[in-house]
């Protein structure tokens, strides 16, 4: 008990187990929160166009152009455990041929709590395009905004802010911009 | 230098030396056990993965440790961050879903993934589940995943690894440096056998 060698292996082996009591704690400490963050997503206009996509620069698709407000708060998500939030809106529908798509159309990082107040009139930072490269299957989707929470250590949580009233439909193909 | 525990081994006899190697071969036996026991419980090949890349930044530097599931009866939804594998690339890459695509079993998936094979797919292979086609992307990056998929046009779920449930900060760093300076690895196991062959308690 009295080398140097006996002393260093109690030392770290005491460190070691309180840093992961210390972690545990942390973690499960935010289990206690339970803030639902409130907002509202409306959708300006769609417009679908044929372009091409970054792969095969001949192979032409129908692309859709979605221009959309939000507004949310997300202050109360955040903690002493909350590293970042990451905010999504996606658009959701199911095709007449019985395919379910969802598609993240815009994405946005919140790292402080002075940021968490979102407003933005936007529109998709991500090409919206469909398996079956038209939108003639399509029906109206419903645009959903979405969130997740990123710990500093522990599990990480998922959750829905606000979503469309009601589905918004596809327009037929524009041939001019 | 080490006289003094040798002249120790002699007196104690062949005996001795032989239960310290099953007791070292006992401790690699209950990791190995525990390891694939997590692998089993999680359904993932490799339920604890160190993050390699910084394309996920600011949410997930190098040397972060990430925990993993791979459930076989839920789909995987946009948002969340998996580990793939693409074959033909060694290395696991851990970016977030940004599209899905779930295809009813009554389509043929094979019309979207212009795959060239003929064989029709095993039948244990898949759940009740239908087929999904995913896309990723890495926070940090700007682009989405298409030019890391090595001619794939969409993801399946055989690809995946598992999907990130929790996390640990620096952790991984450890294995990082092991990888990237092979001396420091072979000095570390190399002085923990040591230390565990002449322990005598």
């Amino acid at each position: 008990m009295h080398s140097i060698f006996a002393r260093i292996n109690n030392t770290s082996a005491l460190l070691s187990s309180c840093m992961m009591a210390l972690l545990a704690a942390i973690a499960l400490s935010t289990l206690v929160f339970t803030a639902r963050p409130e907002g509202n997503v409306s959708v300006a206009s769609v417009q679908v166009y044929s372009g091409n996509t970054r792969r095969y620069a001949t192979k032409r698709q129908d692309l859709a152009f979605v221009d959309f407000n939000i507004t949310a708060d997300f202050a109360p998500l955040f903690n002493w455990n909350t590293k970042q939030i990451f905010l999504y809106l996606q658009a959701e529908y199911n095709t007449t041929t019985g395919i379910k798509n969802e598609a993240v159309i815009w994405d946005r990082i919140i790292r402080r709590k002075e940021e968490a107040n979102v407003n933005v009139i936007g529109k998709n930072k991500y090409n919206l395009r469909d398996l079956s490269t038209n939108f003639k299957n399509a029906p109206p989707a419903s645009y959903s905004l979405k969130y997740n929470i990123m710990p500093y250590v522990g599990a990480l949580t998922y959750g829905e802010a606000a979503r469309t009233s009601e589905p918004v439909a596809f327009p037929p193909r524009k041939t001019r911009v | 230098m080490f006289t003094e525990e040798l002249k120790a081994f002699r007196r104690l006899g062949f005996r001795h030396v032989l239960l310290q190697v099953l007791n070292f071969a006992s401790v690699i036996a209950s990791g190995l056990m525990i390891w694939k026991g997590l692998g089993i419980v999680t359904n993932s090949e490799s339920p604890i993965v160190v993050v390699l890349s910084g394309s996920m930044e600011p949410a997930f530097y190098r040397g972060d440790l990430l925990f993993l599931t791979n459930p076989s009866s839920e789909q995987y939804k946009t948002g969340d961050i998996t580990v793939y594998k693409i074959p033909g690339a060694e290395i696991p890459i851990v970016h977030r879903v940004m599209e899905t695509h779930d295809v009813p079993k009554s389509i043929d998936i094979r019309k979207y993934t212009k795959s060239k094979s003929k064989s029709k797919p095993q039948p244990g292979e898949d759940s009740k589940q239908d087929n999904q086609l995913l896309l990723t992307k890495g926070d940090n990056n700007y682009v989405d995943d298409i030019e890391l998929y090595q001619g794939l046009e969409w993801l399946e779920k055989k690809h995946i690894v598992g999907k990130v449930r929790g996390f640990l900060p620096y952790v991984g760093y450890v294995t990082i440096a092991m990888n990237d300076c092979p001396q420091l690895k072979y000095a570390l196991l190399g002085g923990l056998g040591l230390l565990a062959l002449i322990q005598r308690e």
